[in-house]
């Protein structure tokens, strides 16, 4: 299969179980509530380093939010049940509670598995705290030298998807990063999908543990690496010289699917040589995203 | 089972009807018969719901009554559950000691609305209720939990002795508002006398305000304007003659 000259290679990306949260943040400006998210997402890349995965979803309209507000939906992703709560209680908590004007409501309100986040973080009220049910959900009043801070008692969590992907495999550096950015831009917004990663591109993607290092659980993906083409089982086709990852999670697999499928052929542009993806030979994650099958 | 049970009054009382029996969950477990065989008390005498109200319906928590009961009282009292119409006014005990569900009032209230049984240290627990008019005396008096709006004035003593919960008062409220308030809001967006036990805090936008209206307004239907829902509040902490934890919020502009 080729689009636009592009090879789209007859393989799949494999993903992973993880378990989601959507948040919305509001502010009484859309700065605010955008500071407050790009902190909440800060440094939450990979669970291989980061122990979560977060990113902005989109941005959402003041007829959107719960208060009104100009607001921010945001992903956030762990491996497990138990330590999707204990990231969202601490970083909510340093990153949201600390931003003025913010409030924080939860974005899965029919999620029946409840993440008791505002609960925890109430008792920063040392006592002054006050709880208000309103619309039969809880939420709770911290005092804050500005005023009051608004958070949700409880938040969804579903079974999410993460770590969907894509190579793109370009003859150079810039024909790479300009393809990545144009998948970017398409994909940026699509409702229950981020892309955690810096301007969601990858430039590091990695495979499992090491040859050399017993330690290390990840390390370069050195069949993609170019300047190792020479010495190691490439798995570049001549001519490419550069190679970026886009990385995607979402909240199913169907909204993974879609972003794909408009990813894709935005990045297939000149200089680029092949989409491919990463997999483990299907044996590690439930979710195969089979990219001519996406695309067809 | 029916989508809505409707109580049409047949012959108006004489004189006060108590009629804590109706509430909307428990005519969910009832045929329109046995609605009609519940006991009411007519001027201390126990008789029959049915002898006062056309029953039409049955087994549905959805429950509305057609036009003015003002003379009935204790409707709602208890409720946990289902949604309660009345479309028009009714006595005083509006949604007595309440714990669930939603009562809504097409008119004015009597007094102790959404307040508690005498002697009883809490009054409704949880739920809502909506007056769109007035509400007399005590209105929201020892609330526990829940929420009570008034569209209209409220009488001397709302939501006094409150342990927790919510009250919104769109005008006028009367002297002894709050006194005695333990924890729990009220809302006041047109003039208060507030007690003297209560004092300033500070003007400010309470985020849970503007998201309360807003619930009011989409959720149930009551015009609020904008104003009130993005508008500055004064807050007042009281009663510091109790614990000190509540507030009076009052509307000071936008």
């Amino acid at each position: 299969m080729k689009i636009n000259g592009v090879t789209i290679a007859d393989t799949f990306a494999e993903a992973f179980t993880m378990r989601v949260a959507r948040l919305v943040i509001t502010g009484r400006t859309a700065k605010w509530a955008r500071e407050a998210a790009t902190k909440l997402t800060g440094f939450a890349t990979s669970v291989i380093g980061c122990k979560c995965e977060a990113g902005i979803e989109r941005e959402l309209t003041p007829a959107e939010t719960p208060d009104g507000r100009p607001g921010i939906s945001v992903l956030f992703l762990t491996m497990d049940k138990a330590s999707l709560p204990e990231q969202l209680i601490v970083r909510v908590g340093q990153t949201v509670l600390t931003c003025p004007t913010t409030a924080c409501f939860d974005g899965l309100p029919d999620a029946p598995d409840r993440l008791a986040v505002g609960k925890a973080l109430r008792v920063f009220g040392d006592g002054f705290q006050a709880s208000k049910v309103i619309g039969g959900k809880r939420y709770w009043r911290l005092p804050v030298m500005e005023g009051e801070f608004l958070v949700e008692e409880t938040f969804g969590m579903l079974k999410g998807v993460g770590g969907g992907n894509f190579l793109i495999l370009a003859a150079d550096a810039d024909a790479a990063l300009a393809a990545a950015e144009a998948a970017v831009a398409a994909m940026t917004g699509l409702p229950g999908v981020i892309l955690p990663f810096p301007g969601g591109v990858v430039r590091s993607g990695s495979k499992v543990g090491s040859k050399r290092y017993k330690i290390m659980v990840a390390t370069t993906n050195d069949p993609f690496d170019p300047t190792l083409r020479a010495i190691t089982q490439t798995a570049l086709p001549e001519g490419v010289n550069s190679v970026l990852e886009i990385v995607l999670d979402g909240t199913d697999a169907p909204s993974i699917e879609a972003a794909m499928r408009a990813g894709i052929p935005a990045a297939c542009r000149p200089g680029v040589n092949t989409i491919t993806a990463a997999n483990f030979g299907g044996k590690l994650g439930p979710h195969h995203f089979h990219l001519r099958k996406i695309l067809a | 089972m029916s989508d809505a049970v409707t109580l049409s009054l047949t012959a108006p009382p004489d004189h006060v009807l108590v009629a804590d029996c109706i509430a909307a969950d428990r005519f969910a477990a009832l045929d329109g018969k046995e609605i009609a065989q519940l006991p009411v008390v007519h001027g201390g005498r126990t008789t029959k719901l049915g002898e006062f109200f056309k029953v039409r319906g049955g087994r549905s928590s959805v429950v509305r009554i057609e036009g003015d009961v003002p003379q009935v009282e204790a409707i709602g009292a208890g409720m946990a559950g289902g949604e309660l119409t009345i479309d028009g006014s009714v006595g005083r005990d509006l949604g007595l000691a309440m714990s669930g569900g939603r009562i809504d009032v097409r008119g004015n209230a009597g007094d102790n609305a959404g307040g508690a049984p005498p002697g009883a240290a809490r009054g409704m627990s949880g739920g809502e209720i909506i007056v769109r008019g007035n509400v007399g005396d005590e209105a929201g008096a020892r609330m526990r939990r829940g929420m009570l709006a008034v569209t209209g004035d409220g009488g001397r003593g709302v939501g006094s002795g409150m342990i927790a919960g919510t009250v919104v008062v769109f005008g006028q409220t009367g002297p002894g508002t709050g006194r005695f308030l333990k924890r729990g809001s009220i809302v006041a967006l047109a003039s208060i006398e507030r007690p003297a036990t209560f004092r300033y805090a500070c003007t400010y936008h309470p985020p849970h305000v503007g998201l309360l209206l807003r619930y009011l307004r989409s959720g149930v239907g009551v015009p609020v304007a904008d104003r009130y829902i993005g508008g500055r509040y004064e807050r007042y902490s009281g009663d510091l003659a109790e614990l000190g934890k509540g507030e009076i919020l009052q509307w000071v502009g936008e």
